[in-house]
């Protein structure tokens, strides 16, 4: 008897086996890429090219046209709009993580009366769709005068239930020690916080930062409904109107699409192992 | 205790009451905003929709000084829920063509997710670890892009002639459909075609999620139960059925309820790639409410009570979700 896995390795069928393994995860990667790539392809065709039928998979004079187009129309505002998007998503990062981590550490740290209720309502705020109280945000928006403004995005969503949640639950694992210690040596409470909590929540903080900057950056349902002015949409949004404005030339609308998703693309390649990794916990918190 | 100790804790108390009293102000005056805010931003509005239901409500109509609701914006009881379910109003009778189409979507997603995403993590999970990363990562991308971008690039590769999947039909020696999101007579087993397109895109944005999360949980399924079913002659299949997805029954079940959950509320996909068309075949409660609230503009009080039929199927879920989560399952 031989125990090692070199004879298990001759088996034909353990080589079958192995084979259709990776030939399935194949089809699933090329059916996962195909409209990515088939897209990026397609937005490099000449307008006449696109019309053709049946149209052929690969442009026979690749060109950066649509691009360059999409760059140098002056007619709409898309500096603006990718300004907006980038000025809510940052703010967005910076308020959650600060709002999320604060009172996540007061959560955790400390002993006093009403706790309970207190992350009774935080637990109520993850389970209440946005769906539901989109209609009298909507209306609260409307009588704080911001509608159409980029603060509708922005102040609705400074305290995230959620991130308080994630925050609290790491904050928990870290000895009260170091906070007992800092304390003798007369810290104040705000500076246990920034100094000795703060310093050691990189990594949470980088997933919570990740993915409201996702979220933020692809929102589409409450900037449709808060925003209307042109000059203050939000990259989705310039898209959806830029579809309606070219529907007759899809270059230009495909080659729109990749530019909006690369820069999320670009976080991805750098992320990508902290962004999977907490997606895959996100079913057991 | 003897009366020493009792006189030295007597004797460190006052200090450390003191202590305490300034960590509880420190709590308190920290959390109070927050809290407030969190009142002021999700538990009035909560209660705000759930009043507003029972109202017939319009912005623009002067109404009392609590709400806006009353004087012009009367109390109408349950009539809104009424007119929902038994009215003959257009907003009504579309509503309840959403609430069929939002489970038939609901319905036709979880089974394809699974069927895709459980197999698929397996073989995953048997292959090398760094070529897993990479799969996963890849697998995963379709999650993190801009919902909005990809519908366009649906909306391209279901364009009828000469979209990518009338190619792929044609290509393979199958007839496309003329219409892939347009023709209203196209129904297989009383699913219409323009559902099963929104479906299959759907399924392919989300089951990156679905996907990681049994792959992280099958590395935490101890090796020796499966390799133990190996011994017993089990192939793969036997395997995968009598070992996997009992040990997985809880992921499976939260996962399940999870996936239910935010494909009743999918909207992007719907609002861009059908507008709920063709002849509302896939016209949904979310969809309603949002055209019935903010593009029609109609009565407001109709909307919130869609929304709160919106949130109690969502909290019925939910509240099987965390029943589901206190079970304690055994390996």
């Amino acid at each position: 008897m031989n125990p090692t896995p070199a004879p298990r390795r001759l088996n034909p069928f353990w080589l079958l086996g192995k084979s259709g393994t990776y030939a399935v995860l194949i089809v699933g990667l090329v059916a996962t890429l195909l409209p990515f790539v088939y897209i990026t392809i397609s937005s490099l065709k000449t307008e006449a090219e696109l019309r053709k039928t049946p149209p052929d998979f690969f442009p026979q004079q690749p060109t950066l046209k649509h691009y360059t187009t999409i760059l140098t129309n002056v007619d709409i505002s898309i500096e603006r709009n990718v300004m907006n998007s980038v000025v809510v998503s940052f703010a967005r990062v910076a308020i959650t993580l600060f709002t999320s981590s604060f009172a996540g550490y007061i959560l955790a740290k400390y002993h006093f009366k009403g706790k309970n209720l207190a992350f009774g309502v935080i637990l109520i705020q993850i389970m209440i769709p946005f769906q539901v109280v989109m209609i009298p945000n909507y209306l609260i928006v409307v009588k704080l005068g911001l509608i159409d403004s980029l603060w509708a995005l922005i102040i609705p969503t400074m305290v995230d239930a959620f991130g308080i949640f994630m925050m609290k639950q790491f904050i928990e694992s870290l000895p009260a020690e170091l906070m007992d210690a800092a304390r003798m040596d007369g810290a104040s409470e705000f500076g246990i916080y920034s100094r000795i909590v703060l310093p050691q929540m990189g990594p949470p903080l980088a997933s919570l930062g990740i993915f409201t900057f996702m979220a933020t950056w692809n929102d589409y349902l409450w900037p449709l409904i808060v925003l209307t002015t042109p000059e203050n949409r939000t990259i989705p949004l310039l898209l959806v109107w830029y579809q309606t404005q070219h529907s007759s030339n899809q270059g230009l609308v495909l080659a729109a699409s990749m530019l909006t998703l690369l820069p999320i693309f670009i976080v991805y390649i750098f992320a990508q192992r902290w962004i999977v990794d907490q997606a895959s916990q996100s079913a057991f918190k | 205790m003897t009366a020493a100790t009792h006189y030295l804790q007597k004797l460190k108390a006052p200090p450390q009451g003191k202590l305490m009293a300034g960590q509880r102000r420190f709590a308190y005056a920290s959390l109070a905003p927050v809290l407030l805010y969190m009142g002021f931003f999700s538990l009035l509005p909560i209660l705000w929709a759930f009043v507003l239901g029972f109202f017939s409500y319009t912005p623009i109509r002067e109404g009392s000084w609590f709400l806006g609701l009353g004087g012009q914006n009367p109390f109408v009881g349950i009539d809104n829920y009424i007119e929902l379910f038994f009215g003959d109003g257009k907003p009504a009778e579309v509503f309840r063509l959403a609430l069929l189409n939002t489970f038939m979507f609901a319905a036709l997603v979880l089974p394809l997710n699974l069927a895709i995403t459980l197999p698929l993590a397996v073989l995953l999970e048997s292959i090398g670890e760094k070529l897993k990363t990479l799969f996963r990562a890849i697998y995963f991308l379709p999650t993190i892009s801009s919902a909005v971008a990809l519908t366009i690039i649906w909306a391209y590769m279901y364009a009828p002639g000469w979209g990518l999947l009338s190619l792929l039909f044609k290509a393979v020696g199958l007839v496309p459909p003329k219409s892939w999101l347009q023709d209203p007579a196209a129904v297989y087993y009383g699913v219409p075609l323009a559902m099963i397109c929104v479906v299959v895109a759907y399924v392919w944005q989300d089951f990156g999620y679905n996907l990681v999360i049994f792959v992280a949980a099958l590395q935490s399924i101890p090796k020796s139960l499966r390799e133990a079913a190996r011994v017993d002659g089990a192939n793969a299949f036997q395997e995968f059925w009598l070992v996997v997805v009992p040990l997985l029954r809880r992921t499976i079940l939260l996962t399940s309820v999870l996936t239910v959950i935010s494909s009743l509320q999918v909207f992007v996909i719907f609002q861009l790639l059908t507008r709920g068309g063709p002849r509302n075949q896939t016209q949904t409660m979310l969809l309603s409410i949002y055209e019935n609230a903010f593009r029609f503009a109609n009565n407001l009080g109709l909307s919130a009570a869609m929304s709160m039929i919106l949130f109690v199927i969502i909290l019925t879920l939910t509240v099987i979700q965390f029943r589901a989560l206190r079970t304690e399952w055994e390996y």
